[in-house]
């Protein structure tokens, strides 16, 4: 068990677990805007599917990361938009509209790598190149910290500094207000001349864009090619940190960063005399037990109210 | 409003459409004619461009088309499990195919179930057999029109042992002489997978090395072939613990290998096809040893061959494996710069004595 405790306290295992959190984080963020606007983003799998492969695509074509990550970004804020419009124009059922969408991705992606580079597979045979690496000079030197903060991905950073720009922006902004407002009481909102929709649609768009920024991360930081379907679900288990987390920025960001460490454990004790199948089970294992603490505080609680009061 | 909903309702069942297409197509010649030609029907449960197994398999079965007068239809459906059944079933109802061919140990209760209802029609399953006993429900016929090729990918998986410990043990390669470990990334454990694991560590211990330098670990998860950031992941986890090469066996998963052996300055091999070839990065490619082979296309385009002389025999399993040709590995001039002539010598002799039958690989099945 001590070659356990080795692992878990390695610079590397912390490298790992930041590495592997960062998509987590970003979709789990991108699914909390969406649920406190009042529209569950089932969707975050295929936003994040459609920027990652667009992201390769565009970087590839045009030789610059920078407008791989800006497309990959527009295609999946332009799906946030869309699954807004189906509905608040035509009424459709949030959740139904989502599957649909991931549908799409799943296909569309697929479909577009095939047309254009004669390859089922994914864009491996393209140099599309990855995001930057921030080096932290500073902190480099400190022993096991050093080596796992200093030259992470830049989105790496990025989806950590999400937790505040979310507190923030829930919390200290007008904006952020008002989506609270929106999410909760529509009705009440517009009573006091919120404008709803708009509210609705912004918020869509930034929850699609933060999906798009995880899916840009896989493609251009965590390997440096797209792959079909290469999400692998990814986008479910940030839903699921999204409810674990209570609704909270800050629970967010614990539940989403927890399912990293699980993830990223399971990898490490992979070639300890585990068997591989227990130590599979664990990210999933986590999200039951994750799913079942939430409803069992629900129930306690008393309410059937999805939304917390406040922080 | 109630307009809308309908339009919204339409919407959303045109994209269910669309991706549907999207996911499942793919139709390559789609001449069903009667041209007299016996008509191949590829299904496949998964997708192709995975550069490895599949494609391999389409290779063997165009390269069929072209020298041997077959008609060819590819159908893929997807790697969604739910929609293999019926998948199977509609394109064997289809009727527009003299032989079905598909691989995996996945489709072997789907061939097992239709092949007696389609008696006059042919069934090949590669990579994995039907149960012909009948034992457990399937193959009411015997499966007296099924074809099984099973390959012995445990003697594949012998020869990669015997090379990395030999060439650990040898300190041959750069950058790595101080470490005597070495990795295996498989998708998940299967059998077929097992196979190649079982051999791998047989062969290192053949060449001298310790069992316990043997590192193995999977993929797992929701798409264990389709993975390449957790097989990064895992093949980074794997160097960290010492490993001077991981040989991922996992589909696409194990692009990820060669991108993390970049970073760890390590090696890796390839599988199923020569990936020193389907690499376009050359500092991954530089990471790539030697592939081993398993050619699941050259055994299609045998069978194919075979078939066209009616001296295929159905209503059995063949099983291939090196002194068939079905598995070997990449001896080229990127392995022979990489790897001592000592070793090589060594390993032909070991691929020799496999092919001889003087050496029994064991195996996962």
């Amino acid at each position: 068990m001590s070659s356990v405790l080795d692992v878990v306290l390695s610079s590397a295992f912390l490298a790992a677990v930041l590495r592997v959190a960062t998509p987590y984080l970003l979709a789990a963020f991108g699914g909390l805007v969406a649920e406190r606007a009042g529209i569950s983003n089932i969707a975050l799998e295929g936003q994040m599917l459609a920027a990652a492969c667009t992201g390769a695509l565009v970087a590839g074509y045009s030789g610059s990361v920078a407008l791989g990550a800006l497309g990959g970004l527009t295609v999946a804020t332009l799906l946030g938009l869309l699954l807004a419009a189906l509905r608040l124009e035509l009424g459709a059922d949030a959740i139904i509209a989502g599957i649909g969408l991931n549908l799409l991705a799943s296909g569309a992606t697929a479909y577009a790598v095939y047309t254009l580079l004669d390859d089922k597979g994914g864009t491996s045979g393209l140099r599309s190149g990855t995001l930057p690496t921030v080096p932290l000079p500073g902190i480099e030197s400190v022993p096991v910290l050093g080596d796992a903060l200093s030259g992470q991905n830049l989105v790496t950073w990025l989806a950590f500094l999400a937790a505040p720009f979310v507190a923030w922006l829930f919390y200290r902004t007008r904006f952020g207000f008002h989506l609270r407002a929106v999410g909760e009481k529509p009705d009440a909102a517009a009573s006091v001349g919120i404008p709803v929709r708009r509210v609705q649609y912004a918020g869509l768009a930034l929850s699609g864009a933060l999906a798009g920024l995880a899916g840009v991360f896989l493609s251009m930081g965590h390997v440096s090619f797209f792959v079909r379907d290469m999400t692998a679900g990814r986008g479910f288990i940030a839903l699921a940190a999204v409810f674990l987390g209570g609704l909270r920025p800050w629970g967010v960001f614990l539940a989403a960063l927890g399912f990293g460490a699980a993830e990223a454990l399971a990898v490490q004790l992979g070639t300890l005399d585990v068997p591989p199948q227990l130590v599979s089970t664990i990210p999933y294992a986590m999200t039951l037990l994750a799913l079942a603490l939430y409803a069992w505080r629900r129930k306690r609680r008393g309410t059937g109210e999805p939304v917390p009061a406040s922080l | 409003m109630r307009h809308g909903k309908g339009a919204a309702a339409a919407a959303v069942a045109g994209m269910l459409v669309l991706s549907a297409c999207g996911g499942s197509g793919g139709d390559d010649s789609g001449s069903t004619a009667a041209s007299g030609k016996p008509r191949i029907e590829l299904v496949i449960n998964g997708g192709l461009g995975d550069k490895s197994f599949f494609d391999s398999a389409y290779e063997g079965l165009k390269k069929a088309q072209k020298d041997l007068g077959y008609d060819l239809k590819v159908v893929e459906l997807g790697s969604d499990r739910t929609k293999w059944e019926p998948g199977f079933e509609d394109a064997a109802a289809a009727g527009d195919y003299d032989i079905l061919a598909a691989g995996t140990f996945d489709v072997t209760d789907y061939v097992g179930d239709l092949a007696p209802q389609y008696p006059d029609k042919k069934f090949w399953v590669f990579d994995s057999a039907v149960d012909y006993s009948g034992k457990n429900g399937t193959c009411s016929n015997k499966c007296e029109n099924v074809y099984s090729v099973t390959f012995k990918q445990n003697e594949g998986g012998y020869l990669a042992g015997f090379l990395a410990e030999k060439l650990v043990a040898g300190k041959a390669l750069k950058g790595a002489e101080s470490l005597d470990k070495v990795g295996v990334m498989g998708g998940v454990k299967i059998p077929v997978i097992e196979d190649f694991v079982v051999g791998f560590k047989a062969g290192f211990k053949a060449a001298g090395g310790k069992d316990s330098d043997v590192l193995v670990q999977y993929v797992g998860g929701d798409k264990p072939f389709g993975d390449p950031a957790k097989g990064k992941e895992i093949s980074t986890a794997l160097y960290g613990q010492g490993a001077a090469l991981v040989w991922p066996v996992a589909g696409l998963s194990g692009l990820g290998t060669f991108e993390s052996a970049v970073t760890a300055q390590r090696y890796t091999f390839g599988v199923d096809s020569d990936q020193y070839q389907t690499l376009t990065d050359q500092a991954q490619k530089n990471t790539v040893v030697t592939s081993l082979l398993k050619n699941v296309g050259n055994a299609l385009y045998k069978a194919a061959q075979d078939d066209r002389k009616d001296s295929l025999k159905y209503g059995a399993v063949a099983t291939v494996g090196l002194a068939e040709d079905a598995v070997g590995y990449v001896n080229d001039a990127h392995f022979a710069q990489l790897v001592p002539e000592k070793v090589r010598t060594e390993l032909q002799a070991a691929a020799d004595r496999v092919k001889s039958g003087s050496v029994t690989v064991p195996s996962a099945f």
